[in-house]
């Protein structure tokens, strides 16, 4: 149990740091190179991750155990 | 039993608090802050108007439940009428059975029907003559914004109650997906209702589209329309989002999506419009509401904004808003027509699919009420041919219900009757589309009375005549009883060659040159006649509802008992006994065929457990 | 799926008509289902809030941006995202039973949303000038005006994400939720996410896109 929950804790701390590195792209690209089409592509990837892993939208199609 | 126990003086009363403790809070803001004027009508009617609908909510109980659940206390559901109460009270109170709520909805439906037809007949009066008679210009500017949002309300409210009351019985359901949503969302109705009627007294001029800059300059009763609409709006917002969730997890088992009774796909691609485009007009109206609060620039050109963004917002919403109105009831006619034409629905999975095409579509063509805007002429021609578009799926609407009935048996109580009427209307409405779409002729026509003659034959076509069937058809469900049928002709044989006439006279004094919107016209346009018959047939339609209120009051205490299924529909409600019980279905239902196979041998739709044979 | 609604509709049934209780578990199990579609369905609607809003800021500024500080841009972009790390450690924990991540997890989230919406009143609106002289009005000029309405809208919903959490905070602490039925804290979680979506966009919206213009 406790490894388990360890690995989902390690998840949420990926995701989060996964996150930090495309914001920190995103403030020098937009310092240095402010491309509306990268900068939006850019926040659509960081979207889709906390759609993903933090909303998880998938349990609306997904029958999975109580929650 | 106190006048306190009824829900709705509590809400009431709780408004009047809630207004007049906004208007204390502003100005003791405005004393302690040292401004001047101490009083600034402005921040203080508005932070009142939100405040009041706040204190209509709490006092009418629509916040109880969801108050209790954050401290934890658990909320049983009570069914039911309330305890110790005669059982009509719950009509005035918050209650969260589907059907109270379906009837709350259509009646609050036909009053405001019935409040914004008496605006109409009003400054239709006013018309029938050149010059002033009995309206100043602004009265009648007021009486001419109070209809349109009036009216669009009576149609959402109307909406709302067919969709209430009938969705869930046609899934088989116990009740919606959330029902202290639905009371909530039903609730959020009155004090819209009463901050519009508010907005009466300060008087306002803008018509329903209430563009800036007129509307940034205007009286404070703008306010009043931005707060009342925005109410709205998230009454359609929050009702919608509960029908999709009720039409997509609360069917019986072997009902697929396309078992279901056609309704139901009516009502699931207006939801979807109502759900999304609802929010833009509320964007659009705090907007104009913020840049009278705080000068906010968003429509000044001064400040680098401009009206024309403004359009875009309100139209976003008020274009798809037309397919609201209409698609509920375009369903209603294909739900209604296979009946009593005792065949199958000609071409179930089109028009199922054309509801979605529609409210799809619809969300691309804004456009087209801003070809005389200013906006880039670039964006004219594509607006127009996504318009013409819509023709389609619309067409495909036309030929299945021509379909359905070709060969068929056709009989004509009231409500087939006002179905066929519905259609007659809705292809007057329907034929002067096109023309506004194209941009060479709509220049000509913009803002004439010829749109006016279009939209009123869309709009009675797509949402009057279908209601009017819908309360008769379901009447004897409701009721347990039948309506007076001679009455119910009369209505329609009353209000159908007016409406025509109506329709026809709105549109030829249109092209002859009359504008709409405005008190008084120059005589040398020779439409004053047009305008006699307009008005005549005004009072008529007006009239023949009269006649249609007088039949349901009526008939609800003296009309025959017209048992489970006197029309020998199909459909789920009908196999339950009328008036529906507190609890509709004794036993779950499971369908085992389709909804509309009328007069094919041995073909079953539903089977109800437990019960004795149904077939 | 059709299975499942047969079972929630004798459930529902033989509850009201029965002397004895329906199984619980599906009546939660489907109401739970509902509850999600609901939430995501008003998640659908508020894109369309939040989406008119990016437009009414591409429609006025086009490719020009208001000068803003890039510092607090990006102090208060990351606040957010850290509290979105919190908050999802929260609902873990939560899941895990592991109670004290859970309520730590929330109390971290409520005060990060905080110093995010001090970091909007002070920095970008300029509230109490005491502390910091914000150069932005919402009545100079559409870039004030914007700045103001997207920042607003979306600090009200920040505001009302922290009291939810409060809540959601209080209630777990008094037992209410389990790791098996904790709906509560998942809609507080994934409605604190949302918003932390909503700023996504906002943020390059904001700050990043387009010439600066003074
Ligand atoms: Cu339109």
């Amino acid at each position: 149990m406790n490894e388990k929950r360890a690995a989902a804790y390690r998840l949420s701390a990926t995701v989060a740091l996964v996150l930090a590195v495309l914001t920190i792209i995103e403030y020098v690209a937009g310092v240095y190179w402010p491309s509306p089409v990268v900068l939006m592509l850019l926040a659509l990837f960081k979207a889709v991750a906390v759609l993903n892993y933090f909303m998880h939208v998938s349990r609306l199609w997904t029958a999975e155990e109580e929650h | 039993m106190s006048l306190m126990s009824l829900g709705l003086v509590r809400g009431l009363i709780g408004q009047a608090l809630g207004t007049l403790a906004g208007l204390f809070l502003v100005t003791l803001i405005r004393v302690l802050a040292g401004m001047d004027p101490i009083w600034a009508e402005e921040p203080a009617w508005v932070t009142g108007a939100v405040l009041g609908v706040i204190g209509f909510l709490i006092g009418v109980g629509a916040l109880t439940d969801w108050a209790k659940w954050t401290v934890g206390i658990p909320t049983p559901l009570h069914h039911g009428p309330p305890v110790g109460k005669p059982a009509w009270v719950r009509y005035f109170s918050v209650d969260y059975n589907h059907k109270v709520i379906g009837i709350q909805y259509g009646v609050t439906g036909l009053l405001m029907l019935m409040i914004g037809g008496a605006f109409a007949v009003i400054f239709r009066t006013e018309l029938s003559r050149t010059g002033l008679q009995f309206l100043s210009a602004d009265t009648y500017n007021t009486l001419l914004s109070m209809h349109g949002w009036a009216a669009l309300m009576a149609i959402l409210l109307g909406i709302g109650g067919m969709a209430n009351y009938l969705v869930p019985l046609m899934l088989g359901a116990e009740d919606m997906a959330f029902p202290r949503l639905n009371a909530f969302a039903y609730w959020l109705n009155v004090p819209s209702i009463v901050l519009l009627m508010t907005s009466l007294f300060f008087g306002w001029d803008g018509g329903w589209t209430v563009y800036p800059p007129l509307s940034v300059i205007g009286s404070v009763g703008y306010q009043f329309v931005f707060y009342s609409i925005f109410t709205l709006g998230l009454s359609s917002v929050l009702g919608s989002l509960n029908l999709i969730a009720t039409i997509l997890r609360m069917r019986p088992p072997g009902m697929t999506l396309f078992r279901m009774p056609i309704f139901c796909w009516a009502i699931l691609a207006t939801s979807m419009i109502q759900l999304t485009a609802t929010q833009l007009i509320g964007l659009a109206f705090l907007m104009v509401s913020f840049e009278r609060l705080l000068g906010m620039g968003f429509f000044d050109f001064e400040k680098g904004g401009t009206p024309i963004l403004f359009q875009h917002l309100f139209w976003f919403y008020s274009h798809p808003a037309v397919y609201i109105f209409v698609l509920p009831g375009l369903g209603i006619i294909s739900e209604i027509l296979p009946v009593f034409a005792r065949k199958p629905l000609f071409g179930y999975r089109w028009i199922a699919l054309s509801s979605l095409a529609i409210a799809l579509v619809g969300f691309l063509v804004w456009g087209h009420h801003m070809f005389t805007s200013g906006y880039a002429e670039y964006l004219r021609v594509p607006f127009m041919l996504a318009t013409l578009l819509v023709a389609v799926p619309t067409g495909v609407k036309f030929f299945s219900w021509l379909g359905t009935i070709w060969g068929g048996r056709l009989t004509f109580p009231t409500p087939m009757l006002f179905v066929l009427g519905a259609i007659s209307v809705f292809l007057i409405g329907g034929l002067s589309g096109p023309i506004l779409a194209t941009v060479a002729s709509d220049l000509h026509l913009h803002d004439s009375y010829f749109v006016v003659g279009h939209f009123h034959a869309t709009i009675f076509g797509g949402f009057t005549f279908p209601f009017f069937a819908a309360i008769y058809y379901w009447y004897p469900k409701i009721t347990g009883r039948m309506y007076n049928e001679a009455m119910g002709k009369l209505h329609f044989w009353i209000m159908t060659p007016a409406f025509w006439m109506m329709s026809i006279g709105q549109m030829s004094v249109g092209v002859m040159g009359m504008r709409r919107r405005i008190a008084d016209y120059d005589p040398a346009l020779g439409v004053e006649f047009g305008h006699i018959l307009v008005t005549i047939a005004g009072f008529a339609i007006a009239f023949s509802i009269l006649i249609m209120i007088y039949n349901l009051l009526h008939s609800a205490e003296v009309g025959k008992v017209a048992g489970a299924n006197p029309w020998r529909s199909r459909s789920p409600e009908w196999q339950i006994p009328s008036p529906v019980p507190e609890h509709s279905f004794a036993a779950p239902i499971a369908v085992v065929g389709e909804p509309y196979d009328y007069g094919l041998p041995n073909s079953t739709y539903i089977r109800m457990a437990g019960a004795a044979g149904d077939d | 799926m059709s299975a499942a609604t047969a079972h929630a509709v004798a459930a529902a049934h033989a509850g009201h008509h029965g002397d004895h209780h329906a199984p619980a578990v599906d009546n939660y199990k489907e109401q739970l289902r509902n509850n999600r579609l609901g939430l995501w369905l008003f998640f659908i609607s508020e894109t369309f809030l939040f989406g008119g809003l990016l437009a009414v800021r591409f429609f006025l500024w086009g490719d020009h941006r208001p000068e803003l500080d890039q510092f607090i841009g990006l102090l208060v972009t990351s606040v957010l995202l850290l509290s979105s790390f919190t908050m999802n450690l929260a609902e873990k924990g939560m899941e895990h039973g592991d109670m004290k991540t859970f309520s730590r997890g929330l109390l971290a989230t409520a005060v990060l949303g905080t110093i995010f919406l001090l970091g909007v009143l002070v920095f970008e609106w300029g509230l109490f000038p005491a502390i910091y002289q914000g150069h932005l009005t919402p009545w100079d000029n559409v870039y004030g005006a914007v700045v103001f309405a997207m920042t607003g809208m979306h600090a009200l919903h920040v505001l009302s994400g922290i009291v939810f959490i409060f809540i959601v905070w209080r209630l777990g602490r008094q037992g209410h939720y389990t790791p098996q039925r904790h709906w509560g804290v998942e809609a507080c979680a994934i409605y604190w996410h949302f918003v932390d979506l909503v700023w996504i966009f906002f943020y390059p919206a904001l700050y990043l896109i387009g010439t600066p213009v003074h």
